[in-house]
Protein backbone atom coordinates (compact mmCIF):
# COMPACT_ATOMS: atom_id res chain seq x y z
CA UNK A 1 0.00 0.00 0.00
CA UNK A 2 1.12 3.55 -0.69
CA UNK A 3 0.92 6.62 1.54
CA UNK A 4 1.67 10.25 0.80
CA UNK A 5 2.64 12.23 3.91
CA UNK A 6 1.86 15.95 3.52
CA UNK A 7 3.19 18.34 6.16
CA UNK A 8 5.28 21.50 6.04
CA UNK A 9 7.28 20.30 9.04
CA UNK A 10 10.12 18.00 8.06
CA UNK A 11 10.16 16.64 11.60
CA UNK A 12 6.52 15.68 11.44
CA UNK A 13 6.95 14.17 7.97
CA UNK A 14 9.80 12.03 9.28
CA UNK A 15 7.73 10.90 12.27
CA UNK A 16 4.60 10.01 10.26
CA UNK A 17 6.67 8.39 7.52
CA UNK A 18 8.43 6.31 10.17
CA UNK A 19 5.13 5.12 11.62
CA UNK A 20 3.62 4.28 8.22
CA UNK A 21 6.83 2.67 7.00
CA UNK A 22 6.79 0.49 10.09
CA UNK A 23 3.28 -0.61 9.20
CA UNK A 24 4.47 -1.67 5.76
CA UNK A 25 3.51 1.33 3.67
CA UNK A 26 5.55 2.55 0.72
CA UNK A 27 5.74 6.29 1.42
CA UNK A 28 6.46 9.59 -0.27
CA UNK A 29 6.45 13.06 1.25
CA UNK A 30 5.25 16.53 0.25
CA UNK A 31 5.83 19.85 2.02
CA UNK A 32 2.49 21.40 1.05
CA UNK A 33 -0.70 20.70 -0.86
CA UNK A 34 0.54 21.80 -4.28
CA UNK A 35 3.61 19.59 -4.02
CA UNK A 36 1.29 16.72 -3.10
CA UNK A 37 -0.96 17.42 -6.09
CA UNK A 38 2.14 17.35 -8.30
CA UNK A 39 2.90 13.84 -7.01
CA UNK A 40 -0.63 12.69 -7.86
CA UNK A 41 -0.49 14.32 -11.30
CA UNK A 42 2.73 12.47 -12.10
CA UNK A 43 0.77 9.25 -11.61
CA UNK A 44 1.88 8.17 -8.14
CA UNK A 45 -1.62 7.77 -6.66
CA UNK A 46 -1.54 6.59 -3.04
CA UNK A 47 -4.06 4.59 -1.04
CA UNK A 48 -3.71 7.08 1.82
CA UNK A 49 -2.81 10.74 2.25
CA UNK A 50 -2.06 12.13 5.71
CA UNK A 51 -2.59 15.88 5.54
CA UNK A 52 -1.56 18.74 7.78
CA UNK A 53 -3.94 21.72 7.77
CA UNK A 54 -1.75 24.81 8.05
CA UNK A 55 0.84 24.80 5.30
CA UNK A 56 2.27 27.42 2.94
CA UNK A 57 1.37 27.56 -0.78
CA UNK A 58 -1.66 25.26 -0.51
CA UNK A 59 -3.19 24.29 2.82
CA UNK A 60 -4.67 20.95 3.73
CA UNK A 61 -8.30 21.91 3.20
CA UNK A 62 -7.53 23.24 -0.30
CA UNK A 63 -5.75 19.97 -1.05
CA UNK A 64 -8.76 17.92 0.09
CA UNK A 65 -11.04 20.00 -2.13
CA UNK A 66 -8.69 19.57 -5.10
CA UNK A 67 -8.47 15.80 -4.68
CA UNK A 68 -12.21 15.42 -4.27
CA UNK A 69 -12.78 17.48 -7.45
CA UNK A 70 -11.01 14.81 -9.52
CA UNK A 71 -13.06 11.59 -9.90
CA UNK A 72 -9.90 9.63 -10.77
CA UNK A 73 -8.64 10.19 -7.22
CA UNK A 74 -11.87 9.17 -5.51
CA UNK A 75 -10.35 5.95 -4.08
CA UNK A 76 -7.67 7.89 -2.17
CA UNK A 77 -8.37 7.94 1.57
CA UNK A 78 -7.70 11.35 3.12
CA UNK A 79 -6.78 11.63 6.79
CA UNK A 80 -6.18 15.05 8.33
CA UNK A 81 -3.26 14.97 10.82
CA UNK A 82 -3.20 18.41 12.35
CA UNK A 83 -3.10 20.55 15.46
CA UNK A 84 -6.31 22.29 14.29
CA UNK A 85 -8.64 20.80 16.86
CA UNK A 86 -11.62 23.17 16.90
CA UNK A 87 -14.86 21.28 16.33
CA UNK A 88 -15.81 23.60 13.48
CA UNK A 89 -12.53 22.84 11.68
CA UNK A 90 -13.06 19.10 12.01
CA UNK A 91 -16.56 19.46 10.54
CA UNK A 92 -15.21 21.55 7.64
CA UNK A 93 -12.56 18.97 6.79
CA UNK A 94 -14.96 16.04 6.93
CA UNK A 95 -17.56 17.94 4.89
CA UNK A 96 -14.91 18.66 2.25
CA UNK A 97 -14.23 14.95 1.88
CA UNK A 98 -11.66 13.93 4.47
CA UNK A 99 -12.33 10.46 5.89
CA UNK A 100 -10.75 10.83 9.30
CA UNK A 101 -9.16 13.38 11.59
CA UNK A 102 -6.15 12.83 13.85
CA UNK A 103 -5.30 15.64 16.24
CA UNK A 104 -1.67 16.40 17.06
CA UNK A 105 -0.17 15.38 19.36
CA UNK A 106 -0.89 11.75 18.59
CA UNK A 107 0.81 8.46 19.32
CA UNK A 108 1.79 5.79 16.81
CA UNK A 109 -0.89 3.56 18.29
CA UNK A 110 -3.57 6.24 17.80
CA UNK A 111 -2.68 6.59 14.11
CA UNK A 112 -2.57 2.82 13.69
CA UNK A 113 -6.02 2.50 15.31
CA UNK A 114 -7.49 5.10 12.92
CA UNK A 115 -6.06 3.25 9.94
CA UNK A 116 -7.42 -0.05 11.26
CA UNK A 117 -10.90 1.53 11.49
CA UNK A 118 -10.55 2.60 7.86
CA UNK A 119 -9.41 -0.87 6.80
CA UNK A 120 -6.10 0.61 5.71
CA UNK A 121 -3.58 -1.51 7.58
CA UNK A 122 -1.26 -3.31 5.19
CA UNK A 123 -1.52 -7.09 5.52
CA UNK A 124 1.83 -7.38 7.30
CA UNK A 125 0.66 -4.93 9.99
CA UNK A 126 -2.51 -6.93 10.64
CA UNK A 127 -0.70 -10.22 11.13
CA UNK B 1 -20.23 59.18 28.43
CA UNK B 2 -20.35 57.35 25.14
CA UNK B 3 -17.27 55.47 24.00
CA UNK B 4 -16.13 55.69 20.41
CA UNK B 5 -16.68 52.38 18.54
CA UNK B 6 -12.96 51.56 18.57
CA UNK B 7 -12.70 52.21 22.29
CA UNK B 8 -15.79 50.06 22.92
CA UNK B 9 -14.29 47.16 20.98
CA UNK B 10 -11.00 47.44 22.85
CA UNK B 11 -12.77 47.60 26.19
CA UNK B 12 -14.83 44.52 25.33
CA UNK B 13 -11.99 42.27 24.21
CA UNK B 14 -11.18 39.52 26.67
CA UNK B 15 -7.88 39.12 28.47
CA UNK B 16 -6.22 35.73 28.25
CA UNK B 17 -6.38 35.36 32.03
CA UNK B 18 -10.18 35.25 31.79
CA UNK B 19 -10.06 32.55 29.11
CA UNK B 20 -7.41 30.06 30.14
CA UNK B 21 -5.32 29.41 33.24
CA UNK B 22 -1.76 28.29 33.84
CA UNK B 23 -2.85 24.78 34.81
CA UNK B 24 -4.61 24.29 31.48
CA UNK B 25 -1.67 25.61 29.46
CA UNK B 26 0.67 23.41 31.50
CA UNK B 27 -1.54 20.37 30.91
CA UNK B 28 -1.67 21.03 27.14
CA UNK B 29 2.11 21.33 26.99
CA UNK B 30 2.57 18.24 29.15
CA UNK B 31 0.32 16.20 26.89
CA UNK B 32 2.23 17.39 23.83
CA UNK B 33 5.52 16.44 25.46
CA UNK B 34 4.41 12.93 26.32
CA UNK B 35 3.06 12.30 22.81
CA UNK B 36 5.79 14.01 20.79
CA UNK B 37 8.91 13.74 22.90
CA UNK B 38 8.33 10.52 24.83
CA UNK B 39 6.19 8.82 27.44
CA UNK B 40 8.77 9.35 30.16
CA UNK B 41 9.28 13.01 29.34
CA UNK B 42 7.74 15.18 32.01
CA UNK B 43 7.53 18.93 32.37
CA UNK B 44 8.20 19.81 35.99
CA UNK B 45 6.46 23.00 37.13
CA UNK B 46 9.57 24.64 38.57
CA UNK B 47 10.86 28.00 37.30
CA UNK B 48 14.43 28.38 36.09
CA UNK B 49 16.53 31.13 34.56
CA UNK B 50 16.71 31.05 30.78
CA UNK B 51 20.24 31.10 29.34
CA UNK B 52 21.61 33.98 27.27
CA UNK B 53 21.17 32.07 24.02
CA UNK B 54 17.45 31.53 24.57
CA UNK B 55 15.43 30.92 21.42
CA UNK B 56 11.70 31.32 20.95
CA UNK B 57 9.18 29.69 18.69
CA UNK B 58 5.58 30.80 18.40
CA UNK B 59 2.31 30.64 16.54
CA UNK B 60 -0.18 33.48 16.31
CA UNK B 61 -3.86 33.04 17.11
CA UNK B 62 -6.29 35.48 15.50
CA UNK B 63 -9.90 35.51 16.63
CA UNK B 64 -12.02 36.78 19.51
CA UNK B 65 -8.71 36.73 21.42
CA UNK B 66 -5.64 37.62 19.37
CA UNK B 67 -2.08 36.92 20.41
CA UNK B 68 0.74 34.42 20.35
CA UNK B 69 1.58 31.13 21.99
CA UNK B 70 5.33 31.33 22.63
CA UNK B 71 7.74 28.62 23.71
CA UNK B 72 11.18 29.80 24.86
CA UNK B 73 14.19 27.67 25.76
CA UNK B 74 17.95 27.68 25.56
CA UNK B 75 19.47 26.77 22.20
CA UNK B 76 20.92 23.57 23.64
CA UNK B 77 17.50 22.59 24.95
CA UNK B 78 15.99 23.21 21.51
CA UNK B 79 18.61 20.91 19.97
CA UNK B 80 17.95 18.25 22.60
CA UNK B 81 14.21 18.59 21.96
CA UNK B 82 14.79 18.10 18.25
CA UNK B 83 16.73 14.89 18.85
CA UNK B 84 14.04 13.63 21.21
CA UNK B 85 11.25 14.51 18.79
CA UNK B 86 12.89 12.87 15.80
CA UNK B 87 14.17 9.88 17.82
CA UNK B 88 15.42 7.24 15.38
CA UNK B 89 14.59 9.57 12.47
CA UNK B 90 17.26 12.03 13.66
CA UNK B 91 19.70 12.65 10.80
CA UNK B 92 23.38 11.89 11.36
CA UNK B 93 24.15 15.61 11.12
CA UNK B 94 21.54 17.87 12.67
CA UNK B 95 21.22 21.06 10.60
CA UNK B 96 20.02 24.38 12.10
CA UNK B 97 16.94 24.04 9.89
CA UNK B 98 16.13 20.75 11.61
CA UNK B 99 16.12 22.54 14.96
CA UNK B 100 13.93 25.45 13.84
CA UNK B 101 11.58 23.03 12.11
CA UNK B 102 11.18 20.67 15.07
CA UNK B 103 11.06 23.45 17.66
CA UNK B 104 8.43 25.20 15.54
CA UNK B 105 6.36 22.08 15.21
CA UNK B 106 6.18 21.78 18.99
CA UNK B 107 4.89 25.37 19.17
CA UNK B 108 2.40 24.49 16.44
CA UNK B 109 1.03 21.54 18.40
CA UNK B 110 0.87 23.39 21.73
CA UNK B 111 -0.57 26.50 20.05
CA UNK B 112 -3.20 24.55 18.15
CA UNK B 113 -4.46 22.96 21.33
CA UNK B 114 -4.40 26.27 23.22
CA UNK B 115 -6.43 27.79 20.38
CA UNK B 116 -8.99 25.01 20.72
CA UNK B 117 -9.44 25.95 24.38
CA UNK B 118 -10.14 29.60 23.51
CA UNK B 119 -13.36 31.06 22.11
CA UNK B 120 -13.51 30.64 18.35
CA UNK B 121 -13.51 30.71 15.50
CA UNK B 122 -9.83 31.55 15.33
CA UNK B 123 -7.06 31.06 12.84
CA UNK B 124 -3.58 29.75 13.55
CA UNK B 125 -0.45 31.00 11.82
CA UNK B 126 2.47 28.92 10.66
CA UNK B 127 5.11 28.61 13.38
CA UNK B 128 8.01 31.04 13.49
CA UNK B 129 11.35 30.89 15.27
CA UNK B 130 13.49 33.76 16.47
CA UNK B 131 13.31 36.43 19.15
CA UNK B 132 10.08 36.29 21.13
CA UNK B 133 7.38 38.82 20.31
CA UNK B 134 7.13 41.61 22.85
CA UNK B 135 4.56 41.51 25.62
CA UNK B 136 2.14 44.31 24.71
CA UNK B 137 -0.03 44.13 27.79
CA UNK B 138 1.30 42.53 30.99
CA UNK B 139 -2.29 41.85 32.08
CA UNK B 140 -2.91 39.80 28.92
CA UNK B 141 -0.34 37.08 29.58
CA UNK B 142 -0.59 33.54 30.88
CA UNK B 143 2.91 32.34 31.72
CA UNK B 144 4.04 28.83 32.61
CA UNK B 145 7.60 28.03 33.67
CA UNK B 146 8.78 24.44 33.69
CA UNK B 147 11.88 22.31 33.65
CA UNK B 148 12.46 19.62 31.05
CA UNK B 149 15.42 17.33 31.75
CA UNK B 150 16.47 19.98 34.26
CA UNK B 151 16.52 22.76 31.68
CA UNK B 152 14.17 25.77 31.83
CA UNK B 153 11.34 26.26 29.38
CA UNK B 154 8.83 29.09 29.36
CA UNK B 155 5.44 28.91 27.68
CA UNK B 156 3.52 32.16 27.38
CA UNK B 157 0.13 32.86 25.88
CA UNK B 158 0.29 36.60 25.32
CA UNK B 159 -2.04 39.13 23.78
CA UNK B 160 -0.98 41.03 20.66
CA UNK B 161 -2.83 44.20 21.51
CA UNK B 162 -1.75 46.98 23.86
CA UNK B 163 -3.49 47.59 27.13
CA UNK B 164 -6.50 49.87 27.23
CA UNK B 165 -5.00 51.16 30.46
CA UNK B 166 -2.78 54.25 29.84
CA UNK B 167 0.15 53.02 31.96
CA UNK B 168 0.47 49.88 29.80
CA UNK B 169 0.40 51.48 26.36
CA UNK B 170 4.06 50.78 25.59
CA UNK B 171 5.46 47.33 24.81
CA UNK B 172 6.57 45.68 28.02
CA UNK B 173 9.95 44.00 27.96
CA UNK B 174 9.89 41.73 30.94
CA UNK B 175 10.22 38.06 30.12
CA UNK B 176 10.81 35.76 28.34
CA UNK B 177 14.25 37.04 27.45
CA UNK B 178 15.18 38.25 23.98
CA UNK B 179 11.83 39.71 23.07
CA UNK B 180 11.21 41.29 19.72
CA UNK B 181 10.03 44.87 20.31
CA UNK B 182 8.51 45.13 16.80
CA UNK B 183 5.75 42.57 17.13
CA UNK B 184 3.16 44.68 15.32
CA UNK B 185 5.15 44.16 12.13
CA UNK B 186 4.62 40.48 12.60
CA UNK B 187 7.81 38.95 13.85
CA UNK B 188 10.41 40.52 11.54
CA UNK B 189 13.16 38.46 13.14
CA UNK B 190 11.21 35.25 12.90
CA UNK B 191 11.78 32.48 10.45
CA UNK B 192 8.62 31.31 8.76
CA UNK B 193 8.58 27.54 8.66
Amino acid sequence: MRALVIDDSRAMRRIVTGILGGLGYETRQAGHGQEALDVLHEGWVPDLCTIDWNMPVMDGLQFVNAVRANPAWRPVTLVMVTSESEQSQIVRALAAGAHEYVIKPFTADALRDKLALLGLLPQEAVL
Amino acid sequence: MTLAPDATARAARPLITSLIDEATVGAIAGEAWVALVGEEELLVPVPGALPEDALSTWVDVVGPWTGSVVLTAGHGTAVELTRALLAEATPAVLEPEDVTDAFGEIANVVGGNVKAALPGPSTLSLPQVGDAPAVRNPDDVCRVEVLWRGQPLVITVQGALPSTSPQHENPHHENPQHENPHHENPHPNGVSL
